[in-house]
């Protein structure tokens, strides 16, 4: 079978709890800063947890005219600010029919339907509040013409737009896309959480023996994929491969063996044309639940067996939260500044090991490493499972 | 692209015409107000067993629409379980019910969870055992045609060996939301759930996708489906039992898109309308 052609990721550009660029966001992580507060956007008071990772201010962008009244949609086009900076570029030199955009959401705009159902009769309202409004909105920014396309595997959802952003140019429907995911912090994710007791009161503890659960934070991360024929000048990485399993087990909950998982690691693996001898590095979706890390512990042990005892395993949800829709881009950035930097971020807040998540999940400080090859994971509602392999530029 | 084969279609829909399964009459609900009678709507099907005791009306739609599915493919679910079976969801609209519900504090605690779009395929998945890749796309009938031609991809690329296109919408229970709305829509509403399953096969397939302006959301004709649409006009062209190609087409949000393909038919049909 024909190689793929392979996919770069030029640039990157981020809107987050701990730093609204890449480079704010990479020295939070690395220094072990915290993006975790007092919400204060939303009322919480009913809710048992209030807390979480909340941007305070959207900084980046100074004049929102033209842009909707929309949380989601202003997060995305941050993070697109942020990308067209490090891209040195808006518009994208590309003729726009060209440049296609790709979104990952668990919510889309869903506080927008909050709002009209509120009362609140505002025109824009319902078409924002369909989950692909957002998504319109960073295209009618960014002046792209091409598709645009909004995709929605909950917690994998970023994961998902990349890989899609890379088959749209594998397919030659495009010659630029911008791709990631996004989720705002609203009324309707926290109180259902809340309601879920899914929510910690206290930090999260990714594979901590005392970890109770996950904050929610809020993000947008985006990427520009190009093809590597078509790569100009710098590039954080390439996008070597994809694959995604369904659990078919449970609405909600993991299915308790990690199956699901450890099949779209091996698919990943397979799209990607490296063993798991090649990998490097895991960003773990390691969200401090008590059964997620669990289970993602095992998965990790099956899909790579012996190297995944050797290899470094991270989860940077202790830092900002679960940032849901953009999660995986947020991952896979942090994974692709690793190996660039020489760095690899600490898991935050990992103190106590379980002894049933005995791999090496970076305790304590970023340690040197450069990893080449590198696998992120991520696992979300209806038993959705995803996983990336990236590699270092 | 190489075109996948047509296996099985199962649609449901509120203007009565159906494809495989058992007969079901649109139901508008009492309750609905005048809006609803912009709705043609499905009713929530019954199905035994505990574990649906909570499932929403959008899933059960989509398990029925599989059922359908099956029996215009004259196959047992046995057919379509496992890892190699790809299960591709879209939608543009349906998981407004649930969020509605859940945002006027409906449901239960439990509901929130079925707030999520990609709980309705990980019904399809619990219940019929599909347990290989994934996708799910939130649009109109665009996402649909990219839905198929990400199905042939993947049937060409030998990452699965049947893929199944789920698509379902539901209106009734937002239907004063729409009504507020009413320009951007062709009127009535038909609610559709609907499931294509393709496997790998020899005709030829091509997308295209052009920009214009914002306008209605959907092709010509009577009624919008959004996403769930092209599986509609699908069983349109089997029902009239046209050989050659099909070109499926749809709008949204200004996206024009279009679908040629010369799907061969694998199976003898069911009771194909």
């Amino acid at each position: 079978m024909a190689t793929p052609e392979r996919v770069v990721i030029a640039a990157a550009g981020v809107v987050t709890p701990i730093g609204q660029d890449l480079e704010a966001f990479w020295s939070s992580l690395v220094t072990g800063a915290s993006g975790i507060s007092q919400i204060e956007r939303v009322p919480v008071a009913d809710l048992r947890v209030q807390r979480g990772g909340e941007v305070k201010k959207l900084g980046r962008i100074k004049d929102w005219r033209g842009v909707p009244d929309c949380r989601a949609s202003r997060l995305l086009i941050a993070a697109a600010d942020d990308l067209c900076a490090q891209t040195g570029f808006r518009p994208l030199p590309l003729d726009p029919a060209r440049v296609g955009v790709v979104v990952g959401t668990a919510l889309g705009g869903v506080e927008e339907g909050e709002k009209a159902l509120a009362g609140d009769r505002g025109r824009r309202r319902l078409p924002q509040a369909l989950y692909d409004g957002p998504g319109w909105s960073l295209a009618r920014w960014l002046g792209a013409r091409g598709p645009v396309i909004t995709v929605s595997t909950a917690c994998a959802s970023g994961a998902t737009a990349m890989a899609v952003g890379a088959d749209l140019l594998r397919a030659g429907q495009a010659d630029a896309v911008v791709a990631g995911g996004y989720d705002a912090l609203c009324r309707f994710v926290l109180r259902g959480f809340d309601a879920l007791r899914s929510l910690t009161r206290d930090e999260v503890r990714p594979f901590d023996r005392r970890r109770s659960g996950l904050l929610l934070g809020e993000a947008g991360a985006l990427a520009l994929l190009v093809r590597e024929r078509d790569a100009r000048g710098a590039r954080l990485g390439t996008l070597l491969g994809y694959g995604s399993a369904s659990d078919g087990f449970h609405i909600a909950a993991p299915e308790p063996e990690g199956r699901g998982l450890e099949r779209a690691i091996r698919a990943a693996l397979a799209d990607a044309r490296v063993s798991a001898a090649d990998i490097d590095l895991v960003s773990a979706h390691g969200t401090a639940t008590p059964l997620n890390d669990r289970i993602e512990t095992a998965a990790l042990k099956r899909a790579l067996g012996r190297r995944a005892h050797e290899v470094p395993i991270n989860s940077i949800k202790g830092s900002l939260g679960h940032t849901m829709g953009a999660a995986a881009a947020l991952e896979a950035f942090m994974c692709l500044l690793s190996a660039q930097r020489g760095l690899i971020p600490p898991t935050l807040h990992l103190e106590e090991p379980d002894p049933e998540c005995d791999l090496d999940y970076v305790p304590g400080q970023a340690r040197p490493g450069r990893p080449r090859v590198m696998l992120s994971t991520s696992m979300g509602f209806g038993g959705c499972n995803g996983a990336l392999v990236l590699e270092a530029a | 692209m190489r075109a996948p084969a047509i296996r099985g279609l199962g649609v449901l829909s509120g203007d009565l015409i159906k494809c495989g399964g058992p007969e079901m009459a649109p139901a508008l609900p009492q309750s609905a107000g005048p809006a609803a009678a912009l709705i043609l709507a499905l009713a929530r099907p019954e199905r035994p067993g505990d574990r649906f005791r909570r499932a929403t009306r959008e899933c059960l739609l989509a398990l029925a629409a599989v059922d359908a599915m099956l029996e215009d493919g004259k196959a047992s679910r046995e057919a379509i379980a496992g890892e190699r079976t790809a299960l591709l969801y879209v939608t543009a609209a349906a998981y407004g019910a649930s969020n509605r519900a859940f945002i006027e504090r409906r449901g239960g605690v439990m509901h929130f969870a079925y707030t999520a779009p990609a709980v309705v395929p990980a019904e399809v998945a619990i219940e019929f055992g599909v347990v290989g890749p994934y996708g799910i796309w939130i649009g109109g009938a665009p996402a649909t045609l990219r839905a198929i031609e990400q199905a042939a991809r993947l049937l060409d690329a030998g990452t699965c060996d049947r893929a199944l296109v789920l698509a379902v919408e539901i209106f009734e229970e937002c239907a004063d939301l729409y009504a507020r709305h009413r320009r951007f829509y062709r009127w009535p509403l038909v609610e559709t759930a609907a499931c294509l399953w393709l496997e790998r096969g020899a005709g030829e397939l091509s997308f295209e996708s052009t920009r214009g302006n914002q306008g209605a959301a959907g092709a010509a004709g009577a009624g919008e489906r959004f996403a769930a649409g092209p599986l509609a006009d699908l069983r349109d062209w089997r029902a009239r039992a046209t050989a050659g190609p099909v070109e499926l087409s749809g709008r949204w949000r200004g996206e024009q898109a279009r679908l040629h393909w010369s799907p061969e038919i694998s199976h003898a049909r069911g009771s194909a309308a």
